[in-house]
């Protein structure tokens, strides 16, 4: 069998940015060609695993439409006409544009917009090495739609995200009595690294409650749906610690002993009362209400448990209440029948599931970004987390936590000790920056692994006012994107299979994504292409060794001496070591230490409690809008985000976008599946097909995100989107985009009119 | 003993996700797939049955049953489909003219018409993967990893100590062509 001799087999992994789920491929190659891709095994054997996007790789490998050689803008942006370049000439007119650029507003003006890099590392690295030697602007990939994670989690527990604090055991496979995932689908985003797990969890006898908008793939394997309005998260939230209080079900020993619960809060502004308004030598200190010795203490570790939780108190003349009290005043105002109204959940649901929460011996709340992506979306978060701190339901312990990854992120942040780093601009930001020169002018950006416009809230304003301010842009792309039309200079990139990285993902390992094939055509990795524009900056020295020698910078961290490029090859080695000095909360990283069920720093805001403020333009009372249905956005199995959305062999199974939209609203528009439809507003009119199904409640309406914009008949999912900036969030971390909080009216579209 | 192949494909752990049907796809250079996923009890794929918000939606993965009395093999005139010892049903495409007689018998619709070769196409349980002691491709990539591939005739393996759960179904039992897919239905929703 002499042609089964030649083929060679190397374990790969794909970074892509998924759930993440990392799966382990094993590639079948046969000079320079992958003739067939299969799961890898994992060193745990139920680990093994590959996806329907994984396994369709190669027909993007192969895919006719992929971008050969670097290309130059010939018509206007947008238009799509382009004329092939060499590499030298590609690199002579960014360089030229750069420095152009960079003498008349500074390198700053100069921006680096990166889209989520999945579980890779170097091709991250490789991009903010350069930034931070130029000191020109770094775009935050968070505000994409995940920053309302953050910056709830770093409110209520000073960690980036919160899992390690929710998730807790579930990561090793100790399943809980309750599992509760609200507004996430892991069924479709996530099915290996987490639905495999919550199906395990199920057999063991873990009850599985859904709270989701959409009747979702894992609400069809729960024991519990509970259909919410959008963006009304934290109304129940308040309504579940409500019935919780009432009945006493609260861990009165963890809200003293892990929260800032007995903290007392002065009524006048809000503020904690500290150790100078006592007259404690600790002025900054915190105080409690010492039960035994009736009057306010300041708080020590010996004291807490001797701590009021209720009830107000006077101190010296200053009216003070414990935060505790404070919660438990906000949840009175939420009794089940408010929050059935709000919510559009059942009140008797809402009582069965408090209960539950309260008695069960271990609960875990599981959520991922799509309950953040309503305009107070941080404040969603730090609501059901909150409910996760009343009941004890938060795990602080290392070894029950969730790595979200192993880096040794410095070498690339500050590239040269000596000198300061790059600016740093949340999406959001970027906005203003570009078209209003706030809080400074942005006038050319790098496109890396995001396909911007198709995936940006507001698509038509970044047409329309956003690319226009621009005076040079630069994509790497496999394709011809919507943004790539809009570049002036495209360079051919690499897919997974064609360089190499270090991937510490999924938990608990750390793969090697190796390189299968050498780069077809004239494409490069991200790597490879920074290094050549570094090397005509001036910057060479900083990447000599390329994609190769960062993944040995990342590995060369104290916390990864253990592993070794050899060993990787072969496969994936579980992660085992508290990796040590890296950026990950042992314990809460918040100003008190605590889990912050009342988060002063948010006094000034009125946000110091998880309170429910209602959606920015969601319809929560829908015969009052103009638009009245909520337009949500759940992510497909057939696509990461916007990748994969060309390929032919899952085309095949779903060939276009469509809307779906519940009976009861069909009806009145009297829509019917298949019929083409308008879905509009004041910012665009989106046309596609409909799908009548009870797979949403009635009042919201759902496209499946990342379909292109040339898929639609016109107009897109983010036409009509807005970008509205949080300003709390805007202070807390960045602002984050609310694709899940938007209005929108659909009826029936017949050809002509609009 | 000879051996007995065959599925227990368990609808609980069905996403529905259709990774099985492009799995087969790659391995069979099939236009299609010879598996397919439905969402039972309804027209559309992944729309729900039932009143909002009590709803259901369940997946069923549908293949060539490798029926033990397989209505396809009676009906070809030029005995191109064979069952192997070891329960396969296959199609020989040496053997197989295109006449289709295959394709109106199978009460499943598991037989696909190659319009480019001409010739009657289905799943083969992966035989080639089988007789180098591999699993079915399909089995393999199942992300809800709900597909159970092994041995009836063998005691001791997962699908035989499955087999003895009562309430394992088959597709048109009735029609007593006994086939090898068996069918484990989803969990009931258990009260909080």
């Amino acid at each position: 069998m002499n042609e089964q001799e030649n083929i060679k087999l190397i374990r790969t992994a794909c970074p892509a940015h998924c759930g993440i789920d990392c799966c382990g491929i094993l590639a079948h190659v046969k000079d320079n060609k992958i003739l067939k891709l299969e799961p890898a095994e994992f060193p745990f054997k139920k680990d093994k695993r590959i996806c329907l996007r994984g396994l369709s790789t190669l027909d993007l490998l192969y895919h006719p439409d992929r971008i050969k050689t670097p290309l130059k803008r010939v018509g206007e942006r947008g238009d799509g006409k382009f004329e092939k370049i060499s590499w030298e000439e590609a690199y002579n007119i960014i360089v030229r544009n750069f420095r152009e650029i960079a003498e008349k507003y500074g390198w700053k003006a100069i921006g680096w917009v990166l889209g989520g890099p999945g579980a890779g590392t170097t091709k991250f690295g490789g991009y903010l090495r350069l930034a931070s030697l130029t000191q020109s602007t770094r775009v935050s990939a968070w505000g994409y739609g995940d920053a309302g994670l953050p910056c709830g989690s770093r409110v209520i527990f000073g960690s980036h995200l919160p899992y390690i604090y929710l998730f807790g055991e579930f990561w090793q496979r100790e399943w809980p009595d309750l599992l509760i995932v609200w507004g996430s689908n892991p069924g479709e985003s996530a099915p290996l690294q987490t639905m495999r797990k919550i199906l395990d969890a199920k057999r063991s006898g873990t009850k599985v409650v859904v709270i989701d908008p959409r009747f979702t793939v894992t609400a069809a394997k729960a024991d519990e749906y509970l259909p919410i309005i959008p963006g009304t998260d934290s109304a129940l939230a308040l309504g579940l610690m409500n019935l919780i209080f009432e009945r006493n079900l609260h861990d009165m020993e963890f809200i003293r002993e892990y929260t800032n619960g007995p903290y007392l809060v002065k009524l006048d502004n809000r503020m904690f009362l500290r150790g100078k308004d006592i007259g404690d030598r600790k002025a900054n200190s915190y105080a409690l209400w010492d039960k035994d010795k009736q009057e306010a203490k300041r708080v020590r570790r010996s004291n807490t448990k001797r701590a009021g939780l209720s009830g107000s108190y006077n101190v010296n003349g200053v009216h003070c209440k414990p935060a505790f009290q404070l919660l438990k005043e906000l949840a009175e105002e939420y009794p089940p029948s408010k929050t059935a109204k709000i919510t559009g959940i059942k009140e008797e649901k809402i009582r069965i599931l408090a209960e539950k929460i309260g008695t069960a011996k271990k609960v875990v709340f599981f959520t991922y970004m799509g309950v953040s992506r309503t305009y107070h979306g941080d404040i969603s978060v730090r609501g059901l987390a909150t409910v996760a701190s009343i009941t004890g339901n938060v795990s602080t312990s290392f070894s029950s936590g969730y790595l979200p990854a192993v880096l040794n992120w410095d070498p690339f942040l500050n590239a040269d000790p000596e000198t300061p780093s790059y600016h740093r601009l949340g999406i959001l930001n970027l906005y203003n920056a570009v078209i209003k020169g706030n809080p400074y002018q942005i006038k050319a950006l790098w496109f890396a692994f995001v396909n911007f416009v198709n995936q940006c809230a507001n698509s038509e304003k970044i047409i329309d006012e956003f690319f226009p301010k621009l005076d040079f842009i630069v994509q790497t792309e496999l394709f011809m994107t919507e943004n790539a039309k809009y570049a002036d200079i495209i360079l051919p990139v690499c897919t997974f299979l064609e360089f190499s990285d270090f991937l510490p993902q999924p938990y608990p390992y750390v793969q090697l994504q190796q390189k299968v094939i050498e780069p077809l055509y004239e494409s490069k990795s991200d790597v490879d292409i920074v290094k050549g524009l570094a090397e005509r900056l001036g910057y060479g020295e900083y990447f000599e060794g390329g994609e190769e020698a960062f993944i040995d910078l990342i590995m060369d961290h104290p916390s990864l001496k253990q592993y070794s490029r050899e060993k990787l090859k072969d496969g994936a080695m579980y992660l085992n070591e508290i990796p040590e000095g890296t950026d990950f909360p042992l314990n809460f990283r918040t100003p008190s230490g605590k889990i912050e069920i009342y988060a002063e720093q948010l006094a000034e805001d009125g946000q110091a409690l998880p309170l429910y403020l209602e959606p920015i333009e969601s319809p929560v009372s829908p015969r009052e809008h103009k638009y009245p249905l909520s337009f949500i956005q759940g992510h497909s199995r057939f696509r990461t985000h916007s990748c994969y959305g060309n390929v032919d062999s899952l085309l095949q199974i779903e060939p276009e976008p469509y809307v779906e939209i519940n009976p009861i609203d069909a009806q009145k528009r009297e829509i019917t599946t298949n019929d083409m439809v308008s879905v509009y507003n004041d910012r665009a009119i989106t046309i596609l097909k409909a799908k009548v199904s009870n797979v949403v409640r009635p009042g919201t309406v759902n496209i499946m995100e990342g379909w292109w914009i040339d898929q639609f008949k016109e107009g897109s999912i983010n036409h009509l989107t807005h970008d509205i900036i949080n300003p709390v969030q805007d202070k807390i971390y960045e602002p984050n985009m609310h694709m899940n909080d938007v209005a929108v009216e659909v009826k029936k579209y017949s050809e002509g009119e609009k | 003993m000879s051996k007995r192949y065959g599925f227990i494909i368990d609808q609980e752990r069905c996403i529905g996700c259709n990774a099985c049907t492009v799995a087969c796809r790659i391995e069979h250079e099939s236009p299609e797939g010879f598996i397919k996923v439905f969402t039972q009890n309804s027209e559309i794929k992944d729309a729900p049955t039932g009143g909002f918000p009590d709803l259901s939606m369940v997946w069923i993965p549908k293949l060539c049953n490798h029926c033990e009395f397989p209505p396809c093999i009676y009906s070809c005139p030029v005995d191109a489909i064979d069952k192997r010892a070891d329960g396969i049903v296959i199609i020989d495409e040496q053997i197989c003219d295109g006449c289709k007689a295959c394709i109106s018998a199978c009460p499943y619709n598991a037989i696909a018409f190659n319009e480019e070769s001409g010739i009657a196409q289905k799943c083969n349980l992966c035989a080639h993967r089988i007789d180098q002691g591999l699993e079915p491709f399909c089995a393999l990539c199942c992300e809800g990893q709900a597909i159970y591939f092994g041995d009836f005739n063998d005691p001791t393996s997962k699908v035989s100590k499955l087999l003895k759960e009562n309430n394992l179904f088959r597709l048109k039992e009735d029609l007593g062509t006994n086939p090898l897919i068996y069918y484990s239905p989803p969990m009931k929703k258990r009260e909080l």
